[in-house]
């Protein structure tokens, strides 16, 4: 976490030339990309599979981190998002409606919604806003389910068909993959250009002292809502792609609190408040749950295993791993956002 | 301090860098040994699919994959199938845990269909698990046989390649209808209440349209969410409702949380038939307010297809007889069999079956034999629909209904008491 002297520092040492000369965050991007365009080239579905689970984590945490790391509010029930712009989007596509309508359609829902929600529950601070984040995705839940136009609890379903849409099933499956690609790679853009702007200070202002950064001259309730609602588009839109994917939704996989908390957990692995952390943690993490999940010897172990390495982490480097090259290494702090 | 946390530093990187190597690796294809031309070679197949070896459908998952496991070593030790052209084929099983949730399935699966090379996939538990895999099954060109998975929606989805095992959550609760048309045609006054999710909003939906037409009328159609335990609301609306029958439930917890408080009201039922709950032998456990409650289920120990019943129904008999079933599974696991072991027994036996006729592992030969699938086993009857609009849906297997009736050592007992001919005894009718 940053210290009011590093948010002072960054205020002088930033015109706005060098704010696109970062070295990492364009080397974060590259390598990121790479990794993206791998099954591409080799042409492996089961890579593709493994590293689609961890973009669509890439772009959750980053989008998350806005709210958490920047502004200090930490959301439990972020699904929300996720899980709305399924529905939507999964509503639209079975009436017809092409996916590129469909996906943005899903993450303007999710951004509304944050909007609404958040003139009022970001009024709440600290654990009563993380309560209040939780509460909202249970009532969401319970509203869907009961939600006739959705399919109330039995849930939306795609007809295999509708892939043909998209040249086959094999290809819609290539087409949400690379649509996932860019919602990553923009997520981490999204995140480096809120950090670096006014409007990131003054949110980063917020997480250090609330009462300060007011008296300073951030007008609070609107920099938090619209942080908010940044942080709930991209989820939204990679809701949309998940469940065509799937080819159906249901209430209880949209709105599933515990992918809300591994959220969380990606975030912290990497480094809260950091444009880079995010996408350390969920690749990591990811790799982590998909080695322990197919390798043989750890397959019955899987979960034990990566309780006690979360554990063990967040114990000792509780400030996440880009976190703490930052803190070790000042000098790092100029190429590492 | 400093010095643990470069050590823990170290040590993760460390671990990264084995994951990456162990990633790597995967690429090297599975072993399917090439059979000599000309027949007289071995061939092992594999068979993928997902288990919930953790989460809240770890129960019945694991019983499920139990049975198919029991399947494989009986083949095998037979020393396998025999193909057209003389080879010996074995079967080998490749499973994941998919944690009970729909996040990995498809990861996994893809995973099955092209690292592992698995021949054929057998669908995880559950509807809503079994409908993200069937997209990898349809999408690699696998067979996919789902067992576990009542939902009728999957197969609407103009899939060709996915066959289910189980009766369709549709046929679930019709039997109790014709039932009750069968013991008391004057009753006609019936209350559906159902747990507010997929499946058994599926099973509630169809039973009160059969109902429906069947000129029943149905006085009371109410959802609860899942997780209740306290019914008093719905047991008032049941009571001023007035019904003859109350049909519905969801699965075990509920289902034995409302047949208790339905008993302690006291409602002046006929005919009380849940889901999920009354199968299960720990629902005796209720003692009073299991007595008489109807449940169904998609195989029972006691239920005794024979090769004598196949002959007559002109059908195909296959497979062991439910009590080798039993005693073999009873040999294996040390426990009773559900019908979800037998459930995964079935889906392998219908492999087999379609492998034996075809005398192929080819995917458009077991398929074609899969589409003419019409037999008797210790399961039930077993037929595919082959209407593209419903492709693979089961349309030869029925429910059987078992009620739990006073034992002569006024113990409870649970007794199969529908379709007449497969009844151990005469259903108990009125309850009250």
């Amino acid at each position: 976490m940053s210290t009011t002297s590093d948010v002072l520092g960054r205020l002088h040492a930033r015109p706005a030339a060098a704010r696109w000369r970062n070295p990492g965050l364009w080397l974060g991007m590259l390598a990121l990309l790479l990794v993206g365009l791998w099954p591409v080239v080799s042409g492996q579905a089961a890579t593709r599979e493994v590293i689609f689970t961890m973009l669509l984590a890439i772009a959750l945490a980053s989008s998350l981190n806005i709210l958490m790391g920047y502004t200090g509010y930490v959301s439990f029930g972020h699904v929300v998002f996720f899980g709305l712009g399924g529905y939507v989007s999964m509503f639209l596509l079975s009436l017809g409606q092409p996916l590129w309508v469909a996906v943005p359609a899903g993450g303007v829902a999710s951004g509304v919604l944050a909007f609404l929600l958040g003139k009022a529950i970001l009024r709440l601070r600290g654990t009563y806003f993380a309560l209040a984040t939780i509460g909202i995705n249970e009532a969401m839940r319970t509203f869907i389910n009961n939600f006739g136009p959705f399919g109330g609890s039995t849930g939306i379903s795609l007809n295999f068909s509708v892939y043909g849409n998209y040249g086959g099933a094999a290809n819609a499956l290539w087409l949400a993959y690379y649509a996932v690609l860019a919602l990553a790679l923009l997520a981490i853009l999204v995140s480096y250009i809120v950090k670096t702007s006014k409007f990131g200070l003054g949110l980063m202002a917020i997480r250090e002292d609330e009462d300060a950064a007011e008296v300073m001259g951030v007008f609070t309730p609107n920099a938090k809502t619209w942080a908010y609602v940044i942080s709930a588009i991209i989820p939204g839109m990679v809701g949309a792609l998940f469940f065509f994917k799937n080819g159906n939704i249901e209430p209880a996989d949209a709105f599933r609190l515990q992918f809300s908390i591994e959220t969380l957990v990606m975030i912290m692995l990497g480094g809260q408040g950091t444009v880079l952390g995010p996408i350390l943690g969920a690749l990591g993490y990811q790799q982590l749950r998909s080695f322990l999940l197919t390798n043989a010897f750890f397959k019955d172990y899987q979960l034990v295993i990566a309780g006690v390495l979360l554990l063990l982490i967040v114990l000792f480097i509780p400030a996440g791993a880009v976190g703490w090259l930052r803190k070790r290494f000042p000098r790092l702090r100029n190429v590492l956002p | 301090m400093k010095r643990l946390q470069t050590l823990v530093l170290a040590l993760l990187a460390t671990l990264g860098l084995v994951l990456s190597a162990c990633g790597a690796q995967n690429t090297t294809p599975a072993n399917n040994n090439a059979a000599a031309p000309g027949g007289g070679g071995t061939k092992t197949a594999i068979i993928g699919y997902t288990a919930s070896l953790t989460g809240k459908l770890n129960v019945e998952s694991t019983r499920q994959s139990n049975g198919l496991k029991l399947w494989m070593d009986q083949v095998n030790e037979k020393g396998g199938v025999k193909l057209a052209d003389g080879t010996t084929v074995t079967f080998e099983a490749k499973f994941y845990d998919d944690e009970s949730n729909k996040d990995r399935v498809q990861e996994l699966y893809t995973r099955l269909a092209t690292d592992d090379k698995a021949d054929f996939l057998i669908s995880p538990y559950s509807s809503g698990l079994s409908d993200a895999a069937a997209v990898i099954a349809e999408q690699y060109g696998r067979i996919m046989i789902t067992t576990g998975a009542a939902a009728d929606d999957t197969y609407k989805k103009g899939y060709t390649l996915v066959y289910q095992a189980y009766t369709p959550a549709s046929r679930y609760l019709t039997g109790s209808i014709d039932m009750l048309a069968q013991l008391d045609p004057a009753a006609k006054k019936v209350a559906i209440v159902n747990e507010n999710e997929k499946f058994s909003k599926g099973v509630a939906d169809a039973v009160k349209a059969y109902a429906e037409s069947k000129g029943l009328q149905v006085v009371l159609f109410e959802g609860y969410d899942a997780g209740t335990t306290d019914f008093a609301p719905i047991i008032n609306k049941i009571q001023q409702a007035a019904p003859d029958v109350i049909l519905g439930g969801g699965h075990f917890q509920d289902g034995s949380t409302l047949a208790k408080q339905i008993r302690e009201k006291n409602l002046n039922v006929k005919m009380v038939g849940l889901l999920v709950a009354p199968p299960e032998p720990k629902f005796a456990e209720l003692g009073d307010a299991a007595l008489g409650v109807i449940g169904p289920s998609q195989w029972e120990p006691q239920v005794n297809f024979t090769a004598e019943a196949a002959q007559q129904k002109g059908m195909e008999w296959f497979g062991p007889t439910g009590s080798e079933f039993v005693s073999a599974y009873q040999a294996k696991f040390n426990e009773e069999p559900s019908y979800h072991a037998a459930g995964g027994y079935v889906a392998g036996l219908l492999l087999q079956k379609a492998i034996e006729k075809a005398g192929s592992l080819e995917t458009t030969a077991v398929k074609s034999a899969l589409d003419y699938t019409n037999m008797l086993t210790f399961f039930g009857a077993l037929k595919f629909e082959v209407d593209p609009q419903a492709h693979g849906l089961q349309v030869g297997h029925d429910m059987v209904f078992v009620q739990w009736q006073q034992g002569s050592d006024g113990k409870l007992v649970k007794q199969v008491v529908w379709p007449t001919e497969g009844a151990t005894a005469k259903a108990l009718y009125p309850v009250r």
